[in-house]
């Protein structure tokens, strides 16, 4: 299986004004295929920073990532965007002007991997698996919030890439969709097994979701605590109550904690 | 944009909408009627103060009624549709013009940082001075009156499409070049399918003020350099004391500006039918 | 996904090696190929009668611009023309401030008004306010209060629609909060209604300069008698092609300034809107 994602001494120094801010600090994360790794931090700590070098929308100062031993980020140069990391974003990014079919099946048909019809196909097979069958016409305008999540997601898998990135994708949800959002991901992953990097506010979130959660500190972003979660999957939302996840909030809680009460003394504020 | 409260106040409008609208219309005639009611006893029947001196509303309906018409201009006359179609094909054409070139200017700028490093600063030298002032220098350039009125048109509607259509370009979110980048789109595949339908909100907000802007300027162009069409006809009725006419003419226009600004709005609403579906979803 | 694929990103990295001549290009350059451009251009203006270019070889080079405006600046006919139009305009933008302002907020206000009057201002509207300088000229005295209706005119519509759209798009809300605050209805419009609206009015009014002056020009050049208008249209009678440009020039930078002033203005009513 590829996926198997290294970042070794990840630095990002934004320079606006030359009043220089550190957002990465010397990170090092490896990610081994398959696993989902959930990143943890308060706002304005780096998580979007690294998911963007991954990505290939931002360069690092220093350091470096490869993907499957292939370097795609070093000092100031990155690999451009591609179908291989694809990014399922915060605010969502399904083209509003075009129908749901169209907007899943254009990666693979853009890509020339798939014709037209092959991508109907798997994409109606995959909108089904999420609930969403019959949909194919619609707009995402005329969605939900969380049907637009779900065709977001399945997008992403269409394009069959190494690392899925998800960049706090069901942050705008409220707690109700987001449980029933959790579960339809998990659930997609067992069937569509991928490396996935997710970013999220939520600690429930991540230790529900994920194979190792990784927190991280406030600005600047080093790696505070990684702890493996060894609950068995798919998980149902019945273990948000059993002792085992309970204990890992218990080790984490703390920490994150702490790193959020700092970054409210700086002010919340996102780095680009 | 929450959708849940929405729902109630548009569950509320829909009961006391059909009460509601016929009240409008009912009062919508009543404010119409008031209008040529005064019109009628103002300048027909008392004939108050300088009112004397305008179109009179009787005459002037008289007029473009009649078969037989005292100044030559009715419904029924030949010279009438000569003015208006003169006018139509001017409007029509430097319109075409101004869209097409005008989005393409504006694409352009919007794809190309240098493309609009060197044009930009030129539309912003040429901005500022307004569009009837370009008349004198265009007469002056152009080989004939009927090159200088459309291109004066033309000129009009191109600017604010060119600048609408960059504004356009400006307000698409990152995320969504991001996106295609991501889900490997050529640069051809993003400018067709992301910048042109992203844009095409703020193109078409552009063209509605283009198309009016057309109207006004050929008016003004006919007026001073005209030979035929509704502007020109209107100053020449004026000049041979022919009122009734006048006013035939400035009813014509307000109905071509009319007719012309509402086929924009629709082919727009056509064009993004997408959304009409998020409208529907936010509270209004 | 090799490393010789991996693109360069300039800005980053030009940051730590400081000013470079590559960065001082990338940070000025819009500056500096704006310049350029507008620079070559003038100069093929220069030129264009040497270069055979059809058009512009008819008119007169930059140079003789210069010498025709250093003329015209000296002369007295000129700063009357700028200060008549000037009067003009300022009368017929206050004015259509001063009576589309109410007459919108009385609009958005009253379902009565607005239904009765809507419909009027639909069927008057679409006719361009040029085509009424005949009868601007017909109905007013004086060839100043028809020039100023004009101009009135040209402003009004986008008041009056601008100041209604402002104020039927306030959020419910602010108007719940402040009757659940105790509000009088003088308190709901003087501190709700009005400011709300003010964003949507002073757009208009920014817009609304701008179809002003060329609403003088137009009246000006067809039926006056004094103002830049006029001046614009006596240099091309009499075929004085650089005080032509001129004139144009000198209303681009009018209307430019007055437009200006008006953003500035904008902006001091109303602060709480960051951009524009």
């Amino acid at each position: 299986m590829r996926g198997a994602v290294s970042i070794r001494g990840a630095v990002k120094v934004y320079d606006p004004e030359r009043s220089q801010v550190v957002a990465l600090d010397g990170l090092d994360l490896d990610i081994a295929p398959g696993e989902f790794c959930a990143v943890v931090g308060p706002s304005g700590c780096g998580k979007t920073t690294l998911l963007n070098a991954i990505a290939g929308f931002d360069t690092l100062t220093s350091g470096s990532i490869t993907l499957d031993g292939q370097t795609i980020a070093e000092p100031d140069r990155s690999a451009p965007p591609g179908a291989d990391r694809i990014v399922v974003f915060q605010n969502g990014a399904l083209f509003p002007w075009r129908s749901v079919l169209w907007n899943v099946t254009c990666g693979p048909v853009m890509q020339k991997r798939m014709g037209r019809a092959e991508a109907t196909e798997r994409a109606s097979a995959l909108l089904a698996r999420v609930g969403m069958q019959g949909s194919d016409d619609k707009y995402p305008g005329e969605l939900s919030g969380g049907q637009r999540r779900r065709v977001e997601i399945v997008r992403a898998l269409m394009n069959d890439p190494s690392v899925l990135l998800l960049d706090e994708p069901f942050r705008a949800l409220d707690a109700l969709t987001k449980s029933v959002m959790q579960e339809y991901l998990t659930e997609l992953l067992v069937e569509v097994p991928k490396t996935v990097f997710f970013i999220t506010h939520d600690l429930e979130e991540a230790i529900f979701l994920g194979d190792k959660v990784v927190a991280l500190t406030s600005r600047p972003g080093r790696i505070r605590q990684v702890v493996p979660v060894s609950l068995e999957k798919p998980r149902r939302h019945t273990v948000l109550t059993s002792p085992e996840f309970l204990a890992i909030k218990a080790t984490l809680s703390g920490a994150i904690h702490e790193e959020a009460r700092r970054a409210f003394v700086y002010g919340e504020r996102e780095l680009a | 944009m929450s959708a849940a409260p929405a729902t109630s106040v548009n569950a509320r409008q829909t009961v006391s909408a059909g009460h509601s609208r016929l009240v409008a219309l009912v009062q919508g005639l009543l404010g119409l009627a008031a209008f040529f009611l005064l019109w009628w006893l103002l300048v027909d029947v008392y004939g108050v103060w300088r009112f004397r001196q305008l179109p009179k509303l009787t005459a002037s309906v008289r007029e473009w009624l009649s078969p037989n018409p005292t100044y030559g201009i009715s419904l029924y006359t030949q010279e009438y549709y000569k003015h208006l179609f003169s006018s139509i094909k001017r409007v029509a054409i430097a319109f075409c013009l101004a869209v097409s070139l005008g989005i393409l200017v504006g694409v352009l700028s919007g794809w190309s940082r240098w493309f609009r490093a060197v044009v930009f600063p030129l539309l912003e030298v040429a901005r500022p001075i307004p569009i009837l002032a370009w008349i004198p220098l265009v007469l002056l350039l152009a080989p004939g009156r009927e090159t200088a009125v459309i291109t004066l048109t033309f000129l009009a509607a191109f600017f604010i499409t060119t600048l609408n259509t960059m504004l356009g370009i400006k307000s698409i979110d990152e995320v969504y070049f991001r996106a295609a980048r991501s889900l490997g789109f050529s640069e051809w595949a993003i400018l067709r399918h992301v910048v042109v339908p992203g844009a095409l909100p703020y193109i078409f907000v552009g063209l509605q003020i283009a198309m009016a802007a057309c109207w006004f300027s050929l008016v003004a162009s006919e007026i001073v350099s005209g030979t035929a069409g509704l502007g020109y006809k209107i100053w020449e009725a004026y000049y041979y004391v022919q009122f009734e006419t006048m006013t035939i003419m400035m009813v014509t226009l307000g109905i071509c500006g009319y007719l012309s600004s509402s086929l924009v709005r629709r082919v727009g609403n056509w064009l993004m039918r997408w959304r009409g579906s998020m409208l529907k979803g936010m509270a209004r | 996904m090799a490393l010789d694929v991996l693109q360069a990103a300039p800005t980053a990295a030009e940051t730590k090696k400081g000013l470079g001549v590559r960065q001082l290009f990338n940070r000025h350059f819009n500056l500096l190929i704006g310049t350029m451009s507008v620079g070559g251009t003038l100069l093929l203006w220069q030129y264009a009668r040497a270069l055979g270019i059809p058009g512009l070889a008819f008119v007169d080079p930059p140079t003789a611009i210069i010498a025709a405006s250093a003329d015209l600046l000296q002369s007295a006919t000129f700063w009357t023309a700028c200060y008549k139009s000037f009067i003009r305009i300022s009368i017929g933008f206050v004015l259509a401030q001063l009576i589309g302002i109410p007459l919108g907020l009385l609009m958005a206000a009253n379902r009565f008004a607005f239904n009765t009057v809507f419909p009027i201002t639909e069927i008057l509207r679409p006719v361009p306010p040029v085509a009424w300088i005949p009868i601007a000229i017909i109905f007013w005295p004086t060839r100043e209060m028809s020039t100023i209706f004009i101009v009135f005119l040209g402003a009004f519509w986008i008041v009056l629609l601008n100041t209604i759209g402002g104020a039927s798009t306030i959020d419910p809300a602010y108007r719940r909060a402040a009757l659940s605050l105790g509000s009088s209805r003088w308190h709901l419009f003087r501190y709700i209604i009005f400011p709300a609206t003010l964003p949507s009015i002073v757009t208009g009014m920014v817009v609304g300069m701008g179809i002003c002056w060329e609403m003088v020009v137009a009246a000006e050049m067809i039926a006056g008698d004094t103002g830049l208008g006029y001046l614009l249209w006596q240099s091309f009678e009499i075929n004085a092609t650089a005080q032509v440009i001129v004139c144009m020039i000198a209303i681009g930078i009018a209307g430019f300034a007055s437009s200006a002033l008006i953003s500035r203005l904008a902006r001091l009513l109303t602060p709480w809107i960051a951009e524009r």
